[in-house]
């Protein structure tokens, strides 16, 4: 680019007066370098040449501009200025064109001859390219734009003076102006401009309707939980048609939480079926289902179990209605339900516990089958609300012969087995065979099988174990009174204490004292036990030989007393939970026998078939009123109303076998287990009771 | 899983059971013993019901919510175990 330092010389031929552009090139005007080379300012605008035969005066002008300045240097310069300056020619042209048709219309066609004729001129000699030049540089008129002439002034200027007085003189008549009679207002209308219309163009703003209605659990959710998710609102819209279009969605009753996508796609239902089967809660619920299905469809029974009048449905005509006989009558047994599944089928009952705090749960040992061979052992606990499956199933090692819940942790059940093992599980958790004790690999474990098991006041368990007479060559049969201190952390029980107490032979006279330590006394087995009702350190034992001991536990080398009366095998013995100092003992010589502590002999004895009674219980309600099972039938006993007879007696089903005997501590129901699995739940009718404890005999 | 398995078949055996439907959180039945018709007539119905009975009681304390429903009809018995994920449906009859 070339600057304007060097010296020029231009040459302007300037025609027209006012009116002349600021602009140094004027019409025709060039400016020529020391060397003469052109570096006349391009135009703002570069106009087409094409159009210069056009007769308008504008037109020519800037023809004239381009016409002159055909170096190279110029077009090249002016590459990068041109839309620059094109706006600004333009503008400059607008003021130009108007005084240039105003003052120079007259000759257009000279003007543009006399341009030519410079250009054929300046083609043809170029020896004068390198004459000397003058160049005459003079100013062009001024050409003002804007004037705004100033409203202040200084002070000192010689014309303040005249200013000042004049603007005294003007706010004197502003104010007189006010109420004064020279002065009328008038209105004026002033023009308006015309409007110029203008647009605008935007892209459409996208609406979103939502809506939601605000619960008064929605407001506590949206307070309580984290943040929810924002929805997608662009997709939303297409989803939103979709949801109206579709009634079964609830579009307002969603939570703000959550997202409706009405189109599941088959793949997510069933990736959906894998989740909703492993979740935890879906088993719970499955349960609690199958519980309220079987509610329904045992309802009469489960009523009749908790003295509940039976609820009529009023679409069905009620079948129970024969068997509605409150009063008169004679006591009868009804049959409820029977606790029943295929695991169990075929086990013989070995015994029944009901649990110490949750008294609608019941655990139930089953021992061999039928066969006789020692299958391994099952614990059920079976619950109230679904007699078709137990709640929980254990397996043990070996047959289980007797089991009891603990009061102190209830869902600890302690499991005597067969082979001697002592197992406690813990029923509460959900994993199988959790069980947190066992005496399997405790040292000195008795060889024996547990005959029973109880739990007693201070939390240890009194265990009785005989051992069989397997080892001859000691020839000693030991009874344990064995007292295990359970511990939580270790999964093998320390045995604490085990005392022997030798069992002597049966003397003539009666004589009870032993003899410890001598070899060759015989010694018999225990099957039975239970403490004293109101001083646990007191227990009775019964023997196989039939004799009934009872025994301290704070003196563990004599018995206290001798009760001699059966002469086989003493398969129970019960104290009587409501009258002090009388129990009862069943035995395999079908007979069943009333005692009171300080008689020797029995008070009383019943017998009915002839049958080994296996097990026998007192009703924890009535004083006078007890169970026996033999292996025939279940009798129900009352001392009011006869001695020689049962009041109510319920035949066993053919082939099958009565075992064991439960009461319920709240209802008038009784547990009967028998040598095919089943615990069959009857209750007891029409039993009119004395309100009497006493028996007068 | 086999657990679950086993529960349902004893459920689908007890007496009177007409029919069990699973349903996910999006009204959509994932497993059902019944009929296809059926089976999307129930889940669409019992999905709004169950929509509505949770919104009632949690309506009168927010702390509260639904954890059982059984609708009792002259033939049979309807019983809904609601939960977030899904649905679990039983008809039963009970004096089949």
């Amino acid at each position: 680019q070339s600057t304007f330092t060097s010296p020029m010389r231009i040459t302007t031929s300037s025609q027209s007066g006012a009116g002349r552009g600021g602009l140094p090139g004027g019409q025709g005007d060039r400016v020529l370098d020391d060397d003469g080379s052109d570096v006349t300012p391009q135009p703002l605008s570069q106009a087409d040449p094409s159009g210069a035969h056009q007769a308008k005066g504008d037109r020519f002008f800037v023809e004239d501009i381009t016409g002159g300045s055909a170096s190279e240097q110029a077009t090249a310069a002016g590459s990068f200025t041109m839309p620059f300056s094109r706006y600004m020619c333009i503008f400059a042209n607008n003021v130009l064109n108007q005084s240039n048709i105003r003052l120079s219309k007259h000759q257009p066609y000279d003007r543009h001859e006399h341009m030519k004729r410079d250009t054929v001129e300046e083609e043809v000699t170029e020896e004068m390219l390198k004459e000397v030049i003058d160049v005459y540089i003079s100013e062009t008129d001024s050409v003002s734009l804007l004037d705004i002439p100033s409203t202040v002034m200084s002070v000192d200027t010689d014309e303040s003076e005249a200013i000042i007085e004049r603007n005294r003189q003007y706010a004197e008549v502003c104010r007189n102006r006010m109420g004064n009679d020279k002065y009328m207002e008038r209105s004026m209308q002033t023009l308006s401009g015309a409007a110029k219309d203008k647009h605008v163009q935007s892209d459409a703003v996208v609406m979103v309707n939502t809506a939601t209605s605000a619960s008064t659990w929605d407001i506590y959710d949206a307070l309580c939980s984290p943040v929810p998710q924002k929805t997608n609102y662009p997709e939303a819209t297409q989803s939103m048609i979709c949801i109206i279009s579709l009634s079964l969605s609830p579009a307002t009753a969603v939570s703000s939480l959550k997202e409706v996508d009405v189109f599941g796609s088959t793949s997510g239902a069933e990736s959906d079926l894998q989740l909703i089967m492993q979740s935890e809660t879906f088993q719970n619920c499955l349960l609690v289902m199958e519980k309220s299905i079987l509610g329904n469809t045992f309802q009469p029974d489960l009523a009749a179990y908790r003295q509940l009048p039976v609820l009529e449905d009023p679409d069905f005509p009620v079948r129970q209605r024969k068997e509605e006989t409150e009063s008169g009558g004679p006591p009868a047994l009804q049959r409820l339900w029977a606790f029943n599944c295929e695991l169990n089928r075929g086990r013989s009952v070995r015994s029944m516990a009901w649990n110490k705090k949750n008294t609608d749960l019941l655990a139930v040992g089953y021992g061999e089958n039928d066969s006789g061979d020692l299958t391994p052992g099952l614990v059920c606990c079976w619950s109230l609300k679904n007699p078709t499956w137990p709640e929980r199933v254990l397996h043990c090692d070996s047959a289980v012969t007797s089991l009891d819940f603990s009061a102190n942790n209830p869902s600890r059940l302690a499991v005597g087995m067969l082979n001697g093992n002592i197992a406690i599980y813990d029923v509460q958790g959900r994993e199988q065979n959790s069980h947190v004790v066992s005496s399997s690999e405790c040292l000195k474990k008795h060889l024996g099988p547990v005959w029973q098991l109880r739990y007693n006041q201070q939390g240890l368990i009194a265990v009785f174990v005989c051992r069989i007479m397997i080892q001859m060559i000691k020839n000693k049969a030991y009874c344990y009174h064995v007292t295990i201190q359970t511990s939580c952390a270790s999964s093998v029980t320390d045995v604490m204490k085990l005392k022997r107490i030798h069992n002597t032979k049966k003397k003539a006279r009666g004589n009870n004292t032993e003899k410890t330590g001598s070899v060759l006394t015989a010694m018999t087995p225990g099957l039975c036990f239970d403490f004293y009702p109101t001083d646990p350190s007191v227990y009775l034992v019964g023997t196989q030989e039939g004799l009934i001991h009872s025994c301290s536990s704070s003196n563990n080398q004599h018995f206290l007393d001798t009760f001699r009366k059966h002469f086989c095998a003493v398969n129970c013995v019960a104290w009587c939970p409501l009258s002090p100092d009388v129990f009862l003992s069943c035995s395999s010589d079908w007979t069943i026998q009333l005692w009171k502590l300080d008689q020797l002999n029995p008070v009383l004895g019943f017998t009915s078939i002839q049958r080994a009674v296996c097990d026998i219980k007192w009703s924890p309600k009535w004083a006078t009123i007890f169970g026996a099972v033999n292996e025939g039938q279940l009798e129900i006993w009352d001392l009011n109303s006869s001695f020689l007879d049962p009041v109510a007696v319920q035949p066993a089903a053919p082939g099958v076998t009565m075992k064991s005997l439960l009461f319920t501590s709240r209802a008038d129901c009784v547990l009967v287990g028998d040598s095919d699995g089943q615990v069959t739940v009857y209750r007891l009718k029409n039993l009119r009771v004395g309100e009497s404890s006493q028996v007068r005999l | 899983m086999a657990e679950v398995e086993e529960t349902l078949k004893r459920i689908q055996s007890q007496k009177g059971v007409q029919g069990i439907i699973i349903v996910n959180s999006e009204g959509i039945p994932v497993k059902t013993t019944l009929d296809n018709s059926s089976t999307v007539h129930y889940a669409g119905l019992i999905h709004q019901l169950v929509m509505k009975a949770r919104s009632t009681v949690r309506d009168i304390d927010p702390q509260n919510d639904l954890t059982f429903l059984r609708v009792r009809s002259k033939k049979n018995e309807i019983m809904i175990a609601p939960d977030k994920d899904y649905f679990l449906i039983v008809i039963q009859n009970p004096s089949d």
